[in-house]
């Protein structure tokens, strides 16, 4: 029992990822009816930014020392006389950290904003109106354009990124079993959990997201009614680029970075499609149950067993419900 | 007016190639193509075999994609299974004599593959479009991921791949390029006058209907179900014929050689080459494998043979691959064929008028 | 030939039939009237098998279809037409009309590979029996082998007539077959539509805006409105009834 608790955590906090990851996937589809194919490589250049302003900057030598690690004197004074594995040694060794934790997500945010701004204007635009199925593809173009593209850029092996938070472990009894957590992979369920609620609110709620959901009902209508379509467009792509980025560094915290970061987006992607495309709630559950079906299959089955997990559960989904859990099906007027 | 195209009697004027430059044009490839392994070198014959190859792959998916709009981002899958198929079956009836074997193996493949395709093509049923795609993309890592897995690697070799046999029909043994490329090419081109004629029937047609309008094919009487099932058919015993000669053809097959990249490389050919045209996956596959080919010559050249540079070549060869699909897609949707349809309209007007 | 009985149909929470019941009679013309939204469509929706009713029968030739598919329905001799044409955009005019015999011909697969042989014999039958029954009766000779794209709004309409008759159907339906026409272009198919009665004895099942076409050439007429069949006669009766006068004075008011 408290061996199915440890994974149905474990998988609990995998599922607020994906969804954090979905909601990229969504937010492009409801504004401009497109699947973005390619959003795992978004994905992947937020990590390596996050590299490149958690890592790379801070250790050139022009850049300040506080930067690299931040050690005012008190630290240094709390730091003495506690032993390896304190958890206020943890706390203490990422506090060195934050300015460049910091440094890092803010550059990953804004640099994948621009990434997201510059493909949009440049490959979609030029073809809104025209071919929902062309832009899908230009987003099939996209992931060999990034994948080289990243390989060109960073071709330096990459090291260990900073966690977010601190990453003091957690343990726990339940039912007489031992459960551990990492307090790292916590506080970035917490953040996923946060910016996925936040962005349903926004499209809920705000005027914008109105926008945007009026666009997915019928652009040309949106149009008329004074809505920019292309402002919709390019604000969906910033949006999913930049809640991306912020995917791509706790990923590249968790499992360190590399290319196969791209792979990870196929799997929201049959995520996003078990949970209905256009419906923040049903990939919201989607996430969750592919996040803890996973955790049991590594638990019952191993690791390997693990990775086809989302492709089955998609499969299975749209056999019994075409259009996803809470997909609308689309009734076509003859 | 043009005088030239007046025709005689139906049958006359259902014919394909209706015109000179038509005729011209095929038979005159027909002819390089039977000199090719006469005066081409090894190197040369390795990318005519391997052109060969994709090629029949491709005209696979342009059956269900180009033809019956169906898109999928998975066929690399189809080619794997041919691939292995023709490995498994070559082991399981290695006793039968080895000159009949490539002719029990090769069908056998794909009819594997035309029966694994008719399982994936069943979400086609109830969905549209991109949830196909996906769909299709699942099931092709699912495919790929159980070729990998210890469980079946006494078969497939697991992720170190698998050493495969020589073709060997009633006696000759086809163990160089050169004697490959006859059995390639014969079959690419016996595959690629297929599927033009396939177009020139009840069959054909109910495909492009399904594509072009499917609730009007209905009306008409054209079975969803059947004609939907019937495409991935085809287009995965394709991908499988591709795969059987695959596995001939090279002496080791790995399961990496059938995943994404090649489903995305299928895909990118037809685009680029023109959907839903008889031509448009030969003039793709052309493009697709020679313009990487030309940037590793001209990174070579560049930067001297140097090792440390080489290292670029992967990844640019990956960004202009991709720029290449996405530079169509922008610039025109329609593929090569469009631009030769102009050249060949405008020539068989000549002298008379332009465009 | 072709009857509905008490056919109810709905979308959510809009009530598109009421409980409809008509027969339209072997070799007649009948007419289907009424305000726009009334439900002529839903209506044909459902004799054609895409939507399927909430209750109700559907009967062709004394055999219940209810529950069949469109393309069996197409292959017991059923051909319609769109309000909005559905013409396959991607083909030329020629290959349009040959789909209409997809039905009629019996080349499997592996023949379609082949092609030379039966399936080529097949093809050059259908082209022939098209030629002479269908294009020439149209008048549609000179743009066999335009795309789709080019023709002009009212040439599409008799293009998807056309692509309807090489089904050689029994029951014809169609679905404002002049709307957006000129007087001319209207004659031309009113005049056609005639012809198809007469000489191949189709049942047909019309529905039109245009009031003097649908009493000139209906011998029976059902009134449709807000989904309720409020009167069905002959022209004349219909036209005197005052629910119906009622109905399209209340929808002109
Ligand atoms: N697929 C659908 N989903 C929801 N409502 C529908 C659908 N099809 C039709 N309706 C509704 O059903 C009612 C009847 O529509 P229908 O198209 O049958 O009218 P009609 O008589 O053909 O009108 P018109 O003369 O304008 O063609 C309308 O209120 C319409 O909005
Ligand atoms: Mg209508």
């Amino acid at each position: 029992m408290g061996q199915f608790i440890q994974f149905a955590i474990n998988g609990l906090m995998s599922g607020a990822i994906y969804a954090l990851i979905a909601v990229g996937i969504v937010s492009v589809f409801k504004a401009t009816k497109v699947v973005n194919f390619a959003h795992g490589y978004l994905i992947m250049f937020g990590a390596y930014f996050y590299f490149t302003f958690a890592v790379i900057i801070p250790g050139q030598e022009w850049a300040p020392a506080w930067l690299a690690s931040w050690q005012p004197g008190w630290m240094v004074e709390m730091r003495q006389g506690l032993n390896m594995f304190s958890p206020l040694g943890a706390v203490l060794d990422w506090a060195a950290n934050v300015p460049r934790i910091i440094f890092g997500l803010i550059g990953a945010v804004l640099c994948n904003a621009l990434l997201g701004m510059l493909i949009e204007r440049s490959l979609m635009r030029p073809l809104m109106g025209q071919s929902v199925f062309a832009m899908i593809m230009v987003t099939v173009g996209l992931i060999s354009i990034l994948s080289g593209a990243a390989s060109l850029i960073w071709t330096a092996d990459a090291a260990f990124v900073p966690h977010i938070a601190p990453n003091t472990p957690i343990r726990f009894e339940v039912f007489g079993t031992m459960v551990f957590l990492f307090g790292a992979d916590i506080v970035n369920m917490i953040i996923a959990l946060l910016i996925f609620g936040g962005i349903v609110a926004m499209v809920k709620f705000t005027k914008s997201g109105v926008a945007i959901r009026a666009t997915a009902e019928d652009q040309s209508t949106a149009y008329s009614m004074g809505i920019s379509v292309p402002k919709i467009f390019s604000r969906a792509w910033i949006l999913a680029s930049a809640t991306g980025a912020v995917a791509g560094a706790i990923l590249a915290t968790r499992n360190g970075i590399s290319p196969s970061l791209g792979l990870f987006g196929f799997s929201v992607l049959a995520i996003v499609l078990m949970g209905g495309l256009d419906s923040y709630v049903g990939c919201f559950i989607a996430a969750m149950s592919v996040g803890v079906l996973e955790a049991m299959t590594q638990w019952k089955l191993g690791g390997e067993w693990a990775e086809i997990v989302p492709y089955v559960a998609v499969l299975v989904v749209i056999i019994f419900r075409p259009h996803g859990l809470m997909g609308q099906k689309e009734v076509e007027r003859i | 007016m043009i005088n030239g195209n007046l025709k005689a009697d139906y049958g006359a004027d259902e014919r394909v190639l209706n015109n000179r430059n038509k005729q011209l044009f095929v038979y005159g490839s027909m002819l390089l193509l039977a000199i090719f392994p006469f005066v081409a070198g090894d190197y040369a014959m390795l990318m005519a075999c391997k052109m060969g190859i994709l090629l029949i792959a491709v005209v696979g998916v342009n059956v269900l994609t180009g033809y019956t709009g169906l898109v999928s981002l998975g066929h690399g899958a189809f080619v794997a299974i041919g691939a292995y198929a023709t490995v498994v079956f070559s082991n399981l009836f290695s006793g039968l004599p080895e000159g009949i074997l490539p002719l029990i193996v090769i069908p056998l493949a794909v009819i594997v593959s035309a029966l694994v395709g008719i399982i994936v093509g069943l979400p086609s049923l109830r969905v549209k479009g991109l949830y196909l795609a996906v769909a299709t993309l699942a099931a092709s890592f699912i495919v790929t991921f159980l070729i990998e897995q210890d469980l079946f690697a006494p078969w497939t070799g697991g992720v170190n791949g698998i050493n495969t046999p020589t073709a060997n029909l009633l006696g000759w043994e086809l163990d160089t390029k050169r004697e490959m490329y006859v059995l390639i090419t014969v079959l690419a081109l016996t595959t690629l006058l297929a599927a033009q004629n396939l177009f020139r029937t009840r069959v054909g047609r109910a495909f492009i209907a399904i594509r072009d309008r499917d609730y009007s094919a209905e009306i008409l009487g054209i079975s969803l179900l059947r004609y939907k099932l019937m495409s991935f058919a085809i287009s995965a015993a394709y991908c499988g014929l591709s795969g059987a000669l695959f596995a001939y053809f090279y002496a080791r097959i790995l399961p990496e050689q059938f995943e994404l990249d090649l489903s995305l490389e299928l895909v990118a050919a037809l685009i680029v080459g023109g959907m839903g045209r008889t031509m448009g996956p030969v003039f793709g596959v052309f493009i697709v494998m020679m313009v990487p080919e030309l940037i590793k010559i001209a990174m070579g050249a560049a930067t001297g043979g140097s090792l440390e540079l080489a290292r670029y070549t992967g990844p640019v060869q990956e960004i202009v691959f991709g720029l290449l699909l996405v530079t169509f897609l922008l610039k025109e949707p329609l593929g090569i064929n469009q631009i030769t349809d102009r050249i060949l309209r405008s020539a068989n007007r000549w002298p008379f008028a332009r465009g | 030939m072709l009857s509905v009985s008490d056919l109810h149909l709905s979308f959510g929470g809009i009530k598109a039939l009421q409980g409809v019941n008509f027969e339209a009679k072997e070799g007649e013309i009948t007419g289907v009237i009424g305000p726009n939204g009334a439900g002529k469509t839903s209506l044909f929706n459902a004799i054609s098998g895409f939507y399927a009713p909430d209750k109700g029968t559907v009967r062709f030739d004394g055999q219940d279809i209810t529950d069949i598919t469109p393309d069996k329905r197409a292959s017991l001799g059923m051909a319609r037409t769109f309000q909005n044409i559905a013409l396959f955009r991607g083909m030329t005019v020629l290959d349009n009309i040959k789909l209409g015999g997809h039905t009629r011909l019996k080349t499997g697969m592996f023949s379609a590979f082949k092609y030379f042989g039966s399936a080529r014999r097949e093809e050059l039958e259908l082209r022939r029996d098209i030629e002479e029954r269908v294009i020439d009766f149209l008048e549609i000779d000179h743009i066999r082998k335009y795309p789709i794209t080019m023709l002009s709004y009212g040439l599409q309409k008799r293009v998807e007539l056309a692509r309807a008759l090489a089904m050689r159907p029994r029951v014809l339906l169609l679905d404002e077959p002049v709307a957006g026409m000129n007087r001319e272009e209207t004659a031309d198919m009113a005049r056609f539509i005639l012809d198809v009665q007469e000489q191949f004895g189709t049942t047909i099942l019309l529905v039109e805006h245009d009031m003097h076409m649908v009493m000139d050439i209906c011998s029976h007429i059902v009134v449709l409105n807000f989904g309720q069949q409020i009167a069905s006669g002959t022209p004349a009766e219909v036209s005197k009834n005052p629910a119906v006068i009622e109905a399209y004075l209340g929808a002109a008011a």
